[in-house]
């Protein structure tokens, strides 16, 4: 006994670099030997789907982009997944940024997705309106008179000259929206100024940490279900019938987490049995 | 694939393995990678906010093309500024869809004064333009917070009590014991955050309560971070694993090997000079 109790405090000693090391090895190890773990969507990863699942053919639905490259991992696979499921189901995608480099993220996703897989027309299938400085106060511009705050898209045309802006002044013109957020100005922001003003049915996908803010609005049905990260973007692309970059990823996610509870575990165990010998001597 | 893909692929990998060179210690590379992400931050923001706001939505309404008259006074001035920079205000005038508002000279006028706080004589002009900023976004986010956060939530945490349908245990959605854990954890935590009495006896042992539920909240908050975390460092293995490959010329294996030569030696000298100064 004693020497596993002291085995497990030396592991409590252990330089934090080793742990560092060992979290490195369990990530990329299934990225190269890949186990292939079932994944199971959640209700609130249900939800969402059914909501953009259940809209009519041709809707408009806003896509806004608030996320940059320090957050890609996370939420492009979401994008990716939902402007998949949208065009497959012919909806006409408006897409806004209210994070400047949000803009970099829409024009990937547009090349891989929207002329890439699908070849669709700019302006006739999709848009892509850009960022604009202001935060909150850009969704209430676009609840208010969007046209007024886009007079031109992210390419310099003018709106008034783009066909499928026709009829398109306001968010209450929109069908659906969703959003890709990692943080301010996001989904918070859009409900409190968009969707709930407006009544406009409104999913969000979001980074894993903002889960526990935006959840309530969930809970409450302010937000039609919720893409909760990595394995939120994993359970879409197993709803949509299409594994992308969020399935590759979801075995070194797996691994890794069991990794760190054992290290949880461990830390616990060695604090309680140090306490003892204190309380002991 | 051209030379510019091979050359971003390179610098990514480098200054992905700089920033994780922070995890064995403080050190050069990740000082580079540091810096060059404040200024490049810095420098992409300034640009874009010019070019998708000011220019267009702001220099665009005080001179519009579509109101362009080359006698005017005000459109010599514009001229004027054409002369210096071509690209900013373009000659007839900036063409983005927009009429006339010299109302616009009042935002651009608050602009001004807040760039003037770079001045220590002239500093206290940035109050104004900070003033008005505060003040639109406080009105502006108490509208948003009573609408969705406190009404709302108030509507969301209404649950039912009596419903025949219901069933009494559920995983997920309604039942009466969820229903019940939403009634107590709301009291319970509103309990913890109230100052006005002492938490002794029964008010004691409900706010005690409000502290479990906050506790499996933070709880619940820790594990999503730590998700969050792993989802970040899988995202830029895969882009170094993709850049290992012989079309970026092996970027990640040669970027990784340099490194640790040099942050290797780098301790090697240090350990000889420690040894130095303690004999």
């Amino acid at each position: 006994m004693k020497i596993i109790t002291d085995f497990i405090l030396n592991v409590g000693k252990m330089d934090r670099r080793w742990i560092f090391l060992i979290i490195a090895l369990v990530v990329l190890l299934p990225l190269f030997f890949p186990i292939g773990l079932p994944i199971r969507p959640t209700d609130s990863t249900q939800t969402a789907y059914d909501a953009m699942d259940e809209l009519a053919p041709g809707s408009k639905v806003l896509v806004s982009f608030e996320y940059g490259p320090s957050t890609k991992p996370e939420i492009h696979p979401m994008t990716y997944a939902v402007l998949r499921h949208l065009f497959k189901k012919e909806q006409k995608v408006y897409i806004t940024c209210l994070w400047p480099d949000g803009q970099f993220m829409a024009e990937e996703a547009i090349d891989d997705i929207a002329i890439g897989e699908f070849n669709l027309n700019y302006g006739e299938d999709y848009v892509l309106l850009g960022f604009r400085p202001g935060n909150e106060a850009v969704v209430k511009g676009i609840v208010s008179n969007m046209r007024k705050l886009y007079s031109t898209d992210a390419r310099g045309t003018l709106t008034d000259a783009i066909p499928m802006m026709n009829g398109v002044n306001k968010l209450a013109d929109f069908d659906f929206i969703f959003t890709a957020s990692a943080g301010y100005p996001g989904t918070v922001e859009w409900v409190q100024y968009g969707a709930d003003p407006t009544g406009v049915p409104m999913s969000t996908g979001v980074t894993s940490i903002q889960v526990n803010e935006v959840m309530p609005y969930v809970q409450s049905g302010q937000v039609k279900g919720i893409l909760a990260g990595m394995p939120g973007a994993a359970e879409y692309e197993a709803l949509i019938g299409v594994p992308g970059i969020g399935t590759s990823g979801m075995d070194a996610q797996s691994i890794a987490h069991l990794v760190i509870v054992l290290f949880i575990v461990f830390g616990n165990v060695a604090y309680f049995i140090e306490r003892q010998r204190q309380k002991k001597y | 694939m051209t030379f510019g893909t091979i050359l971003g692929a390179w610098i990514a990998v480098f200054l992905t393995l700089a920033i994780f060179s922070y995890l064995y210690k403080d050190n050069p590379f990740y000082k580079v990678a540091e810096h060059v992400f404040v200024g490049v931050s810095a420098g992409y923001w300034a640009s874009m906010f010019f070019w998708t706001q000011i220019q267009p939505n702001l220099f665009g309404r005080l001179w519009p093309a579509s109101e362009y008259s080359a006698d005017s006074f005000w459109y010599k001035i514009y001229d004027g500024l054409h002369v210096i920079t071509s690209s900013v205000f373009p000659a007839g005038g900036i063409d983005k869809g927009h009429d006339m508002h010299l109302i616009y000279l009042l935002p651009f006028a608050l602009g001004i004064m807040m760039l003037l706080s770079v001045s220590s004589k002239l500093s206290w002009f940035a109050r104004w333009g900070i003033a008005y900023t505060v003040g639109m976004a406080a009105g502006l986010r108490a509208y948003g917070f009573l609408n969705s956060n406190v009404i709302g939530q108030i509507k969301g945490s209404a649950v039912q009590f009596v419903d025949g349908d219901m069933p009494f245990f559920a995983l997920i959605g309604n039942s009466y014991f969820n229903n019940i854990v939403i009634l107590v954890g709301t009291i319970a935590g509103l309990a913890y955050f109230y100052f006005s009495k002492e938490h002794k006896g029964t008010f004691g042992k409900l706010s005690k309560v409000g502290i479990y539920f906050l506790m499996i909240s933070f709880g619940a908050s820790f594990g999503f971070a730590v998700m969050g975390r792993i989802s970040l460092l899988i995202g830029r293995f895969v882009d170094l694993i993709d850049y290992s490959k012989a079309q970026y010329n092996h970027a990640t294996i040669w970027v990784l090997l340099i490194m640790i030569i040099v942050l290797g030696y780098g301790a090697f000298k240090d350990k000889g000079k420690g040894a130095k100064v303690s004999g």
